[in-house]
């Protein structure tokens, strides 16, 4: 009986052209790169400026409430801060005492643009004395003159949220707000001073 | 005697056995290089993957317009999903456009305001505010007109009060401001 000859098949490794997909993956590198932040961002999350007319109805439910209703205002020369409609350090007998400012400028007659001219840690200190007195309120009414930067405004934020606050895990949700954090919710309001 | 031409004859072929040799030992030598580039590869997959990573677990990719300088701030809350609005010192760009442009005290053109409302900021944001609305809507998901204020350091407050009436007019009841964080 003839034997059948088996083919002799060649079964050698192909080995697989990576040269087009390492030129894609080195031009995403660079792409991805460019796409990635370099500085970290984050957030302040404010509530909106209140006009005329605006959430009557909320404003009547505070009253019952009676809040602290602190009212944080950045003049040129200093904060002016007020608690349930009174000034603190106004002259007796005035709600708001219109010659000086409660935490006058950490650098006097420094330039707008410098922004470490307010004293944050007093303000600092000052939002600790009300937190003491009303623990649950954590909000504050931050306003400003026309001409005051952002920065200052934002340095301001962070002074009455408190140094040591930390926000990312309550904004998650996965924790309650630190009680390290002072008024951390701000309402950014046009001329409230 | 031996024959001188039997000797150089088999010297010949020795010669020439040598020169045989030689040739096949160099044709040996000569092995194509194959360049290993698996590991390269792997190395580059891991680099990609990761960079993809973060690149998508960032819900909004905030890019500051040339100039402008983002203010700093120890706020360490991440940012939300929401439409971004760039106030540098001399333009408000909305949508990557150049909307508003402001003069050298950082104050919006007078004949572009009514009142604290910033007209052409106003019908930009009113149509993406709409737009997202309806793609929301298409999704089966409640829209939260969420505006992200992504302010130069030197904004005036004045400036930024009206951006932040303009945008609530449009609809959008939440606002950011965006900050770089710094610690300490």
């Amino acid at each position: 009986m003839a034997r059948r000859k088996k083919k002799n098949v060649d079964e050698g490794e192909v080995e697989a052209n990576l040269i087009p997909v390492m030129n894609v993956m080195f031009l995403l590198i660079p792409a991805l790169l460019l796409a990635m932040e370099v500085a970290r961002f984050a957030a302040i999350n404010v509530s909106p400026p209140k006009f005329a007319a605006a959430s009557e109805q909320k404003d009547d439910k505070k009253k019952e409430e009676k809040p602290l209703n602190l009212k944080v205002f950045i003049m040129s020369d200093g904060y002016r801060v007020s608690a349930s409609g009174q000034q603190a350090g106004a002259e007796g007998g005035k709600a708001a005492d219109s010659t000086k400012p409660t935490i006058p400028l950490a650098k006097p007659g420094a330039d707008l643009k410098d922004f470490d001219r307010y004293d944050y840690a007093a303000l600092e200190a000052k939002a600790k004395e009300f937190k003491r007195l009303y623990p649950k309120e954590t909000v504050v009414t931050i306003s400003a003159e026309n001409d005051i930067p952002l920065q200052s405004i934002i340095g301001t934020m962070d002074a009455l949220r408190g140094g040591e606050c930390q926000l990312m895990n309550a904004v998650q949700g996965n924790e309650e707000v630190p009680e390290a954090c002072l008024f951390w919710s701000p309402i950014v309001e046009a001329g409230a001073g | 005697m031996s024959d001188p031409n039997a000797h150089t004859a088999a010297q010949e072929a020795f010669l020439a056995k040598k020169k045989a040799k030689k040739a096949a030992r160099r044709n040996n030598d000569i092995e194509e290089g194959n360049l290993n580039i698996t590991s390269l590869m792997d190395v580059v997959s891991i680099i990609v993957v990761y960079l993809l990573k973060s690149y998508g677990t960032d819900p909004v990719v905030i890019t500051p317009t040339a100039g402008q300088k983002v203010p700093m701030s120890r706020a360490d809350a991440p940012i939300q999903d929401g439409v971004p609005v760039y106030v540098s010192q001399r333009s408000i760009t909305f949508n990557a456009e150049r909307i508003v442009q402001l003069d050298e005290n950082g104050d919006v053109d007078p004949t572009q305001v009514q009142g604290q409302l910033i007209n052409p900021l106003f019908d930009e944001m009113s149509i993406e505010a709409e737009r997202s609305k309806q793609t929301a809507a298409a999704k089966g998901e409640e829209w939260e007109g969420t505006v992200i204020l992504v302010g130069d350091q030197n904004l005036k407050f004045s400036t930024l009060v009206k951006v932040m009436y303009t945008a609530g007019k449009a609809e959008y009841s939440q606002y950011a401001f965006c900050v770089i964080q710094v610690n300490g």
